[in-house]
């Protein structure tokens, strides 16, 4: 006969979990340890099973079948793909498709996702437990309720560093109290989660719908190495900075400059060009080559003369130079 | 703009085709190895893999660190490369 009735000590937590929602009984936060669901089963249900013994069957019958009506499937991995997405989407969270190697990563985030709603659900009923008549259930709450707020001390400090994975849990302790929202906003260096941050939102706020007395969940925060400033804290200046972007203004001031040099150059053999070919056009006019000729000849005796000058000069200075001596 | 490395930048100058995984940004080859044996031998199945995550960040980064164990700068740079290649050629 005590067959069907087992010590509740002897039971999985999640069977006791399983047996305390099937008997409307608030559940304590997820990670609480055996003894507080075995407190509460015994407290409720085996009184209940006291009173009614005859109908014993009925109630296992009626704990398993509202097991598998749990709505929340604490099991991600028990479930179909179709399950999986089905479960996903009523967490707010549109998933892609589910194959072989995405299976898993979908199971994580469906936990993930779980944990913080549990953690959402529960805080509600606290609240509405506390006013009950139970004084036992209070006290087991402020037992709780103190727990939390020695975790948070802890994830403050903790949480500055702002470090993924295990952070994730500790923030969400933090974001149940709705102690420190400035916590929620740390500044993302990367680009691509700002982009990323956009089509979050509308999910986080159905989410925040669903359960308002949390926050939604931070897929984490990244931090990336700030780029060193130059020279700054003894840092020598050593570092290869990539090329800052440069206007297409500045580019061609640039390559202006570069031809500058030569620019004058250019000028210049473009002038002596232009002098010669004006010279050519002069001769050209005179339609006589003779002219031409005569032209050159003349610049010859110019040259000519300057030469024979300089001789004459020369000889002067010689008979002047012998004659002294 | 973020500094983006050489590798990041090569990566994403053309098109990959068979590239090997190792070519990736933030992927060397103790990470590249550790792929390869798990059957993601080629930079393009790195990229099946990213685009069936329909390019979310996180669960992208999730599966690198289950995969190969990469740690957040290297999550973070082959996320970015891959992101950029799709933006260029996608």
């Amino acid at each position: 006969m005590s067959r069907f009735v087992e010590a509740p000590a002897q039971l999985s937590i999640s069977r006791l979990k399983s047996d305390l929602v099937a008997h409307n009984v608030a559940l304590p936060p997820a990670k609480s340890k055996k003894v507080v669901y075995v407190e509460l089963h015994l407290q409720h249900i085996d009184l209940k099973n006291a009173a009614d013994f005859s109908s014993d069957e009925e109630d296992q019958v009626q704990d398993v079948a509202d097991e598998e009506e749990y709505t929340e499937m604490p099991d991600p991995s028990g479930l179909t793909d179709d399950e999986l997405k089905a479960a996903l989407l009523e967490h707010g969270f549109k998933a892609g498709p589910i194959v072989e190697t995405t299976r898993a990563l979908y199971e994580k985030k469906l936990r993930k996702l779980l944990q913080s709603n549990g953690r959402g659900c529960l805080n509600g009923v606290e609240k509405g437990v506390l006013y009950s008549d139970d004084e036992e259930e209070e006290e087991e709450d402020k037992e709780l309720g103190s727990e939390e707020e020695e975790e948070e001390e802890k994830t403050v400090k903790e949480s500055d560093q702002a470090q993924q994975g295990s952070s994730q849990q500790l923030d969400m302790s933090i974001v149940d109290t709705m102690k420190n929202q400035s916590l929620y906003y740390t500044p993302k260096a990367s680009p691509y989660k700002r982009k990323m941050k956009l089509p979050q939102e509308p999910v986080k706020d159905t989410i925040k719908n669903m359960f308002p007395n949390t926050d939604a969940m931070t897929p984490g925060i990244y931090a990336t190495r700030r780029r060193p400033i130059k020279g700054a804290a003894g840092r020598p200046v050593q570092y290869a900075y990539p090329v800052t972007p440069v206007s297409p203004m500045t580019l061609e001031k640039r390559e202006v400059e570069r031809r500058l040099v030569p620019i004058q150059i250019q000028i210049l053999v473009f002038l002596i060009v232009t002098c010669l070919l004006y010279f050519i056009y002069v001769c050209v006019e005179d339609n006589s080559f003779s002219s031409a000729v005569a032209l050159l000849d003349s610049l010859y005796q110019q040259s000519d003369s300057q030469e024979g000058l300089l001789l004459q000069a020369e000889t002067q200075d010689v008979p002047a130079l012998s004659g002294q001596d | 703009m973020s500094s983006t490395s050489q590798k990041h930048r090569d990566f994403v100058a053309e098109p990959m085709g068979e590239k090997p995984v190792m070519a990736l940004a933030g992927i060397g080859e103790v990470l590249g190895r550790r792929l390869e044996e798990k059957g993601f031998d080629k930079a393009y199945v790195v990229l099946g893999q990213f685009l069936v995550l329909k390019k979310d960040e996180e669960l992208f980064r999730d599966w690198l660190k289950d995969t190969c164990g990469a740690n957040v700068k290297q999550q973070g740079d082959c996320f970015g490369c891959l992101k950029d290649w799709c933006d260029a050629f996608l």
